[in-house]
């Protein structure tokens, strides 16, 4: 394949998250497309119908008549040996749960658009990423991106680690809502033949195929369960340098390189750490270098890649600091931490460190708002005074309502 | 790395996914045979049909059926004349008792089985080669006396078992009975002729006017054929002991059919015919007197009413259709006239017994009746004419006296026919001195080779009962009949009655049969199997096999059998074949594994094609 | 790149070459896609029908399973008894699946990443999934107009589960959801959902058909029809369940003839090109109800009344096919004309000592 720059057009076009993510399933010539209304993701199905309707990608664009229709069809669809494309949010995101375990379990590589929305009630538009994170142990690939350039990457390379035969994964590409979803901004578009070089078409081993039957899915009896349970585990840690590998081909083809887990921003002296994912990473960039100015020893760490979960790149990497913070955006009622998801996660990656930072969680960005400048100095206050104190006040703080 | 570390042990691997491959035709789901879920066995156990058990020579009568319904004549030629040397002939003159044990008569009317065989017969007889083959010689040569049905019969069957053939007729003609009892608007003379032709066609040799006791000795016989088959018949007719019956103008009913069959009839009746008997020979009489110029002609019977008579239905009826009337109860008593017959004298008259199996009672108290005619044709029977048999092979009732195997003794001397069949209580009708012929010729070769002879058997398993099959999938359709010309112009010519079927009717009345108690290859019970464990091996045949390491015992195919083939046996019966509980739930240890492999290889292996 | 036109298969619609014995031998392939060793109840219904719709469709078919006995039972143990592609999906995802099957291979075909003619993309829906959890999916599927067929095999309950009603379970049958007592003496109150006629109704472009396991050439053909029909199609087929109705196992394909002839599963076409319905089929004889639920013990504890209910239930069927009814059949919807069913007693007293 041709990749001398000279022969590569690519180009720059402003668009906002949702159709940077229809920008990459139209680059990876999907087969079938599954879609049903639900904002913020419906854009995403909005820009591929029509795409599809201008004839510039050919593809089965189904209308499904639910959100279990449409996982359902691109299990079916998969299954026989199509690359398809659905994507949802919210509770749409839950009103599909049944088929998350069917696909992984079957080794299905589904692709799933997710642009977050609050849970019902109250009914909510604003991102929060509790739709996705509830679906996080069912055998699914999963990662943030935090703007539309980083979604449309995501996807191509999540097509191609799912589709990878040692795998054989679905993957949930998300985004926030609102934050990534609806903010336009330069996406640069690659030359197809890159695209080509990079995701070799799909081919799962056994495919519903008449010429070589298969059977998908039979029952077992309970001995039998362990062992395919097992094997999925392996697949889920196994595709970890696979991951690696492929962010590294990325890099080597499109130029742009991200490392597979975590993204580090201003971390070389940092005592106190954000922790988060998604699209929060932009503002608290931004908080940052404000605070920066200011001489706070402030750093961010961002997870772009929670399932698998990096457990000793987290542990080494936080280790380094003094406290985390970690930004929810999530609802965890009842957790360990009495607030979000990530916290524990963290936390027990953190458990087998000698040298373990203070941890705490706060939730913030919840039902969709902005954190603002002012919530990023409360937070690194309440992160300060721990580590002066060498102790935690509370596990979780509720961010705008508390003093 | 939670995974680190872990191992599937061997015995639990599982294909990638649990993805499992494809399970083959031939074996199954060999992982999990269900055949111990059975405590009944379904079997094919073919019965014998009415039919079949009905006939005097035991055609396979479903079989031809069968193949006639599927347009496969040839084959069904060929099943016909394994039993049968001339279906075209029986085809026509049959009494058909295959019809009268017909189950479809109980349910709605009988098949026309008789139709379809002249059919069959019709189509043997176009074809340039027969399809009848003669046997392997073996160098022993076999006398047939008699060119009648059993004759015809021993010596076809003989010819394919290899004998050097010779058959010693005393008429000028071949065909005996069938030529000469039987008038040509039934039996035209040529597919007759056709039907010797194969005879010589197999190498048989025929020589006419060379009657025994006159031109052949009983010791000659013997002397000059590994073995003789008797088939004589009965060649004189019987009288009915009135007084003046040797009157001009009274002529016996088998020379006066015999002559103008051989063409040799100087006989020229009048216009007034009296008929007496009630049997087909009678008919035929009646009907042949019309077609000999005869105005009036009237059947006399002891018989009380027309269902006593020993004859043929639709042949009665065809008569009356023509004009012949009847007179039942009645015996001739005198033949009156001077020199030649006038009138004949009349008393009522019934049977002492049993109908046609008694002596007959007279009742002379009445006074007689008179009934005036002009000739008088007298068709009560024939007997034999024994004068050059060993008085030691002659019964009382004037018949060959033959052992069980139809064997004289322990000679090399067989009998078959009416000869040995007089008064035996079989009815002395074409098909059953066929049969008769056939079974004789088997014993026959079996005496020459020194095996052990059979004698006739006796059905054991007749399917009769309707209960024994599914009926529901018989929908009730009427009988296809065959057209007939009309009564007022036929009975002026010696043009065939009865006309042949089409191919399309004959394929229509044998889709009739209901094939009782026997596999025609239905597909029913193929269809219906839940597991499918009915495997069959090729679309024509009936050769369906009972996959017995899956089969669990539902018995929806014996229900659903229409035939009533199928039967359910206890599985205790079996020693074989029986699927034991250990390989029942078939998943021991490790044989997943098998599948890990398969799914492995399925990329190398050779896709299927479609 | 061009679009590659999709090839499709013509199925041979199935002659009846006797009509005197009503004889099949129909011209079907030799290979079986649905081999023994399986682990369906003896005389299984639905497994009837699962062997007479693949050998119908033949080797070049991909087959949907549902959540149902037919998944349950015959993929057990990972060993399945599909000699063609077969993959279970979820109870509700009857429809949607096999859409996903049918988009996938007409994209893939179009788009020459498969080099062969279309499948023949079958789903195989119990009558839980058909009617009641994978309604709106099976719907949208027909809707979509995939070129798949949709087969409700249906045994008028959940069965795998041990027997609990759905809403195609019948007034008066007994399930473990809807036992009879004395306050309910009838079980189940409700009258079916003519799920088929819904079906009909609400998706006219697709070729739509009720069948019965007792009427097996019918069977096949409107299986072809269905495969043939460009579009989506729908089937309903009557699949006894011996478990769960309680009868004889010889009987599976007897009750799928009298289920027809006492009225309670009317045989019809809807004709996609006409929009009408097709009535012509007509059993050998028409009969009363008793007949068909006498043989069930699911009925066993039924009274006149309801047998009478159910008669007038069957007799409004024939009515709504253009069926003159005859006087037997008008007058046995008179609970003064039926009598209870035996068990009816026993029934009652049963229910008492709980």
């Amino acid at each position: 394949m041709a990749t001398a720059m000279e022969t590569i057009k690519k180009k720059t076009v402003r668009i906002n998250g949702c159709v940077a993510s229809a920008q990459a399933a139209k680059y990876a010539d999907v087969d079938v497309i599954a879609a049903y209304p639900i904002r913020p993701y419906t854009a995403t199905m909005m820009a591929l119908a029509q795409m599809v309707a201008n004839g510039e990608l050919d593809a089965e664009y189904i209308v499904a008549d639910s959100e279990h229709s449409q996982l359902s069809i691109a299990h079916g669809a998969s299954s026989s040996g199509a690359r398809v494309f659905t994507g949802s949010s919210g509770v749409g995101v839950q009103f599909a749960y049944e088929l998350y375990s069917p696909i992984s379990g079957s080794r299905m590589p589904v692709q799933m658009m997710i642009a977050d929305r609050t849970l019902d009630p109250p009914g909510d538009f604003g991102s929060e990423h509790t739709d996705a994170l509830s679906t996080r142990d069912m055998g699914w690939l999963m990662g943030w991106s935090c703007d539309a350039q980083e979604a449309f990457d995501n996807h191509l390379m999540a097509f191609r680690i799912g589709e990878d035969r040692r795998v054989l994964l679905p993957q949930m590409v998300c985004q926030d809502g609102f934050f990534v979803s609806h903010i336009t901004t330069d996406v640069e578009l690659p030359d197809p033949g890159q695209v080509k070089e990079f995701l070799p078409p799909y081919k799962h081993p056994y495919p519903l195929d008449p010429r070589r039957p298969v059977s998908h899915g039979p029952q077992i009896m309970p001995e039998q369960g362990p062992p395919l349970q097992l094997e999925r585990a392996r697949a889920m840690e196994g595709c970890m340098p696979v991951i690696e590998e492929i962010h590294e081909e990325f890099a080597r083809i499109f130029g742009r390189r991200y490392d597979a887990w975590l993204e580090e921003y201003k971390t070389d002296d940092a005592e106190i750490v954000f922790f988060l994912q998604g699209g929060h990473a932009v503002t608290a960039r931004f908080a940052i270098n404000h605070m920066r100015e200011k001489g706070m020893k402030v750093g961010m760490v961002r997870l772009r890649t929670i399932r698998p979960y990096p457990t000793e790149r987290v542990c080494e990497t936080l280790s380094r600091f003094k406290v985390v913070g970690v930004i929810e955006t999530n609802m965890g009622l009842g957790s360990v931490s009495s607030g979000g998801s990530l916290y524990a996660e963290a936390a027990a990656a953190l458990y087998e460190s000698p040298k373990r930072p203070l941890i705490m969680s706060f939730m913030a960005g919840m039902g969709g708002e902005a954190i603002v400048l002012k919530e990023f100095y409360w937070m690194a206050q309440k992160m300060i005074d721990a580590q002066k104190r060498g102790k935690i006040e509370k596990r979780t703080h509720w961010v705008g309502f508390e003093e | 790395m939670s995974t680190k570390g872990t191992r599937i042990p061997e015995w639990l691997t599982v294909p990638f996914a649990g993805i499992t491959p494809a399970p083959t035709q031939e074996k199954g789901q060999d992982l999990f045979p269900t055949g111990n879920w059975r405590s009944i066995r379904p079997v094919y156990r073919d019965k014998l049909p009415p039919c079949n058990n009905a006939c005097g020579t035991n055609e396979k009568i479903q079989g031809y059926l069968d193949l006639v319904k599927r347009g496969k004549y040839l084959d069904a030629y060929a099943l016909i004349k394994e039993d049968m040397p001339f279906p075209s002939v029986t085809g026509r003159v049959c009494y058909h008792p295959c019809e009268t044990a017909c189950n479809r008569g109980q349910y709605d009317e009988a098949i026309s089985i008789r139709a379809v065989e002249r059919f069959l017969g019709d189509l043997g007889q176009a074809l340039q080669r027969d399809v009848v083959k003669p046997g392997k010689p073996n160098g022993k040569k076999v006398a047939v006396v008699g060119s009648g049905p059993a004759g015809h019969s021993a010596a076809y069957q003989l010819a394919r078992l290899g004998y050097k053939v010779t058959i010693l007729e005393k008429s000028p003609k071949a065909g005996g009975l069938n030529r000469g009892g039987i008038p040509d608007w039934v039996l035209p003379q040529d597919v007759l002729d056709r039907e010797i032709e194969r005879l010589i066609e197999l190498g048989i040799a025929i020589k006419t006017n060379t009657e025994v006791g006159k031109d052949v000795s009983w010791d000659s016989l013997k002397k000059d054929y590994d073995a003789v088959v008797l088939a004589v018949g009965l060649t004189e007719p019987n009288s009915v002991r009135a007084e003046g019956e040797n009157k001009q103008g009274v002529i016996y009913g088998l020379p006066f059919l015999r002559d103008i069959g051989m063409g040799t009839s100087k006989v020229k009746l009048g216009a007034r015919v009296a008929v007496i008997g009630g049997g087909n020979t009678a008919i035929d009489c009646a009907r042949e007197a019309l077609r000999q110029g005869a105005v009036e002609v009237t059947m006399i019977t002891v018989e009380g009413n027309p269902k006593e008579m020993p004859c043929v239905p639709e042949d009665l009826h065809d008569m009356l259709e023509e004009g012949v009337e009847l007179i039942h109860g009645k015996a001739v008593t005198a033949v009156l006239g001077n020199g030649r017959v006038e009138a004949l004298e009349l008393h009522p008259a019934k049977f002492s017994g049993a109908i046609n199996a008694s002596p007959i009672t007279i009742n002379k108290d009445v006074a007689a009746e008179k009934f005036a005619v002009d000739n008088v044709i007298i068709a009560v029977g024939q007997h034999a004419s024994l004068a050059w048999l060993p008085a030691e092979f002659k019964t009382e009732r004037g018949s060959i006296k033959i052992d069980r195997f139809g064997r004289l003794g322990d000679t090399n001397f067989f009998a078959a026919g009416d000869i040995v069949q007089l008064g035996s209580g079989q009815p002395l009708m074409v098909v059953n001195a066929v049969g008769d012929g056939k079974r004789v010729a088997f014993n026959l070769d079996k005496a020459l080779r020194g095996e052990a002879l059979e004698p006739r058997k006796i059905a054991i398993d007749v399917i009769v009962d309707l209960n024994r099959m599914n009926m529901t999938y018989f929908p009730h359709f009427p009988r296809v009949k065959q057209d007939m010309l009309n009564p007022t112009s036929r009975k002026k010519t010696q043009d065939e009655v009865i006309l042949a079927f089409t191919e399309e009717q004959a394929v229509e009345e044998a889709g009739r049969c209901f094939s009782c108690g026997t596999c025609n290859a239905c597909d029913n019970c193929y269809l219906v199997c839940p597991e499918p464990c009915i495997a069959r091996s090729d679309r024509s045949n009936g050769l369906y096999k009972i996959l017995v390491d899956y089969c669990k015992g539902c018995r929806v195919c014996i229900e659903e059998c229409p035939t009533g083939c199928l039967e359910g046996v206890p599985e205790l019966d079996f020693d074989a074949g029986v699927v034991r509980m250990d390989t029942a739930f078939a998943i021991s240890p490790g044989l997943h594994g098998r599948q890990a492999q398969e799914l492995a290889n399925l990329a190398s292996r050779p896709a299927k094609e479609l | 790149m061009p679009a590659i036109e999709v090839q499709r298969q013509t199925l041979p619609i199935l002659g009846n070459p006797n009509q005197g014995a009503r004889f099949y031998n129909p011209d079907l392939p030799a290979s079986e896609p649905f081999v023994p060793g399986h682990r369906t109840c003896a005389g299984c219904g639905p497994s009837i029908q699962y062997r007479m719709t693949s050998k119908a469709s033949g080797d070049n078919t991909i087959l949907v399973g549902p959540t149902g006995c037919m998944y349950v039972a015959n993929s057990s143990y990972l060993c399945t008894p599909y000699n063609v592609p077969w993959a279970h999906t979820q109870i509700g995802s009857a429809g949607s699946f096999t859409a996903g099957v049918a988009a996938a291979y007409e994209a893939m075909i179009r788009k020459g990443k498969y080099k062969g003619t279309f499948p023949n993309v079958i789903c195989e829906a119990g009558d839980g999934s058909a009617s009641d959890i994978g309604l709106a999916s099976i719907s949208g599927a027909l809707y979509r107009n995939h070129d798949c067929l949709i087969i409700c095999y249906d045994n008028e309950q959940y069965a795998n589960t041990g027997i609990q009603a759905s809403s195609r379970t019948p007034y008066g049958g007994m399930t473990t959801f809807s036992p009879p007592g004395p306050k309910v003496p009838e079980a189940k109150t409700l009258y079916p959902k003519d799920l088929a006629r819904m079906m009909a109704a609400g998706h006219p472009h697709c070729y739509v058909a009720t069948a019965s396991v007792g009427y097996p050439i019918d069977l096949m053909n409107k299986v072809r029809k269905g495969l043939n029909h460009k579009g989506a199609a729908y089937l309903m087929i009557y699949t006894p369940c011996q478990k769960g109705f309680v009868y004889e196992t010889p009987r599976s394909i007897d009750l799928g003839r009298l289920v027809v002839e006492c009225g309670l599963y009317p045989m019809w076409e809807w004709n996609p090109e006409k929009r009408e319905y097709d009535y012509s089929f007509r059993p050998q004889t028409m009969r009363p109800v008793a007949e068909y639920l006498k043989l069930q013990g699911r009925f066993g504890h039924l009274h006149a009344e309801h047998i009478a209910n159910l008669q007038k239930f069957a007799n409004q069927q024939w009515q709504m096919m253009g069926v003159q009814l005859p006087e037997a059949l008008i007058k046995s919807a008179d609970p003064k004309n039926q009598v209870n069913m035996a068990a009816s007693a026993e029934a009652e007293a049963v229910a008492q000592t709980l």
